[in-house]
Parts: C-alpha cells; sequence; structure tokens
C-alpha cells in the first residue's frame, strides 16, 4: 500500500513536471526586455522557494533532535533524520539556483558571477549546508548529531539574510518576484501561471525526494543501531 | 535567427538540462545508496549470530 501511495505521487509529480515544463518553455508569453532567456526564471526562482522551505524543515528537525535527544531518543532520531534528509535535498535545489543564475546572469549583465549581497549570501548559504554535509559524512562519534544540529541553527540564519539581502542592500539581482511591495512582481497573467505550476511542481518533487531520503536515513539508522546492539552482544 | 535570440534559446536550453542533470543526478545517487542499504540488510541477515 506504501509503495502504491508512493508510485501514484511519483506518477503525479511527473506530470506536474511535464506541465510546468510546457508552461514555462511554451505557454508563458515572451518577456519584453530578457526575451527568452527570462524563462530561465521559472526554474530559477521556484527551485530558491524550495530550497529555502527545505533548510526551514531541516532547523525543525535539529531543534527537535536537539529539545528531544534527552529524554525521547527514538523520537530524537526521527527528528534529525528530517534534519539530515531536508538539508540534503536543500543543498540539491540551492546548486539548481546557484547554477541557472549565473546562466541568466551572463545574459543579462555580461557576466557569470558577481558579488551582489544576494549571490554571496546563498554561495554562503550554500557552503554552510554542504559543510554541514561533510560533517554528517566523514565525522564519527556520538556527539556529531548534536554538533551538526548546532550548526544547522546557525546555518538558518543565513536563509532570512539571503531572502531580505535585495531589499536591505542595492546590487545587481532583480527585485523580489513576490512580496517585494507595489510595484513589484509579475502582471501577466500566464507569467504567473508558469511560475505558480512550476512551484507546485518542484515543490511536489522536492517533497518526494525528502520522503526517500528520510526513510534512507532511518533505515540507515536502524541498522547501525542492530549493528551496535550485535557488537555488543558478541 | 538572429544571434542574440540564439544566444538567449541556448542558455535558456543549458539552464533547463543542468537542472534536470543535478536533479536526476541525486535521484540516482539517491538509488544507488537505497540498493546498498538493501544489499547490506541482507548480509546481515544470512550472516550466523
Amino acid at each position: 500500500m506504501k509503495k502504491f501511495a508512493i508510485g501514484f505521487y511519483a506518477l503525479l509529480t511527473a506530470a506536474l513536471l511535464a506541465w510546468g515544463f510546457y508552461q514555462a518553455l511554451y505557454a508563458a508569453p515572451d518577456e519584453q526586455t530578457m526575451h527568452e532567456a527570462q524563462r530561465i526564471f521559472y526554474y530559477h526562482v521556484p527551485s530558491a522557494m524550495v530550497a529555502f522551505l527545505f533548510f526551514a524543515i531541516s532547523l525543525a528537525g535539529s531543534i527537535g533532535f536537539l529539545s528531544l535527544c534527552r529524554d525521547r531518543p527514538e523520537q530524537a532520531l526521527a527528528a534529525d533524520a528530517w534534519a539530515l534528509a531536508a538539508a540534503e535535498v536543500g543543498v540539491v535545489f540551492c546548486s539548481v539556483v546557484l547554477v541557472t543564475g549565473p546562466l541568466w546572469g551572463r545574459r543579462a549583465w555580461g557576466v557569470w558571477w558577481t558579488w551582489d549581497p544576494r549571490l554571496t549570501t546563498t554561495l554562503v548559504l550554500w557552503l554552510i549546508y554542504v559543510s554541514y554535509l561533510l560533517l554528517r559524512r566523514f565525522a564519527a562519534g556520538p556527539q556529531v548529531r548534536t554538533l551538526a544540529a548546532v550548526l544547522n541553527i546557525f546555518g538558518a540564519l543565513d536563509v532570512p539574510l539571503v531572502y531580505m539581502s535585495n531589499r536591505w542592500w542595492r546590487g545587481a539581482h532583480p527585485g523580489p518576484v513576490f512580496g517585494g511591495g507595489a510595484d513589484s512582481g509579475i502582471t501577466d497573467p500566464a507569467m504567473l501561471r508558469a511560475f505558480a505550476w512550476n512551484i507546485l511542481a518542484w515543490l511536489a518533487w522536492g517533497l518526494l525526494l525528502l520522503v526517500l531520503r528520510y526513510q534512507l536515513e532511518r533505515q540507515q539508522q536502524k541498522f547501525a543501531a542492530r549493528q551496535a546492539q550485535e557488537a555488543i552482544e558478541a | 535567427m538572429d544571434p542574440k535570440a540564439l544566444l538567449d534559446h541556448q542558455f535558456t536550453v543549458a539552464a533547463y538540462a543542468l537542472t534536470w542533470a543535478i536533479q536526476l543526478g541525486y535521484l540516482i545517487i539517491l538509488g544507488l545508496r537505497w540498493r546498498a542499504q538493501k544489499r547490506a540488510d541482507a548480509r546481515a541477515h544470512r550472516r550466523p549470530r
């Protein structure tokens, strides 16, 4: 039943992604100044939104782990698995942001990269979460989960900085697409539709990856616990 | 086709292709890790205690 539900959800997600792709490349009209290169935004902006959401989930997981680890270790391990899974999927989406952004920038600004506040804070965010994943992968010992959770909490402080960077500081990056004030945002309904479908599609895809990664982490945790128990018994 | 429009098209295709490569690449890595975990589980079950 669980496999069927995941399979059905995966099919639905594939259909949403295909529809989002069609909306972005064919249904949305050409933007007047950027022309076709503006269509990069239909993947770039939803990826950034999903990355932010997943870093927030990861933060919640780490807070949950730290608050539960003394009294309820089993729930704490589940919270830690959510934190790790969300951080990993968040890094994947943040990587997409850092790859598609310079491609657009090269066409719009003539350069691949500039040390604009939005770009710089996003790169720092990516580096913090990559270091979190490297810590989880290579460090050993009973305190790794606690140290990683603390790093995650401090790393997540960069998310609001990234979000506000193009409001607080002047830079080359375009203004906010959503929630930036009266003169910001998209007015064309067909462009808005393309954005909305791609946000939905990439969110669905991200949730699918998140659940798969969470289940894998739980299996690995249980496997490690069994191995440790067997080693004690031997 | 005008060269500017052609370049715009190529950059857009590159952005979409790289997005899919990153996302599907991660899915493949996840699949390989699932398989490795399943094999490790099976080996542990087969091992006599």
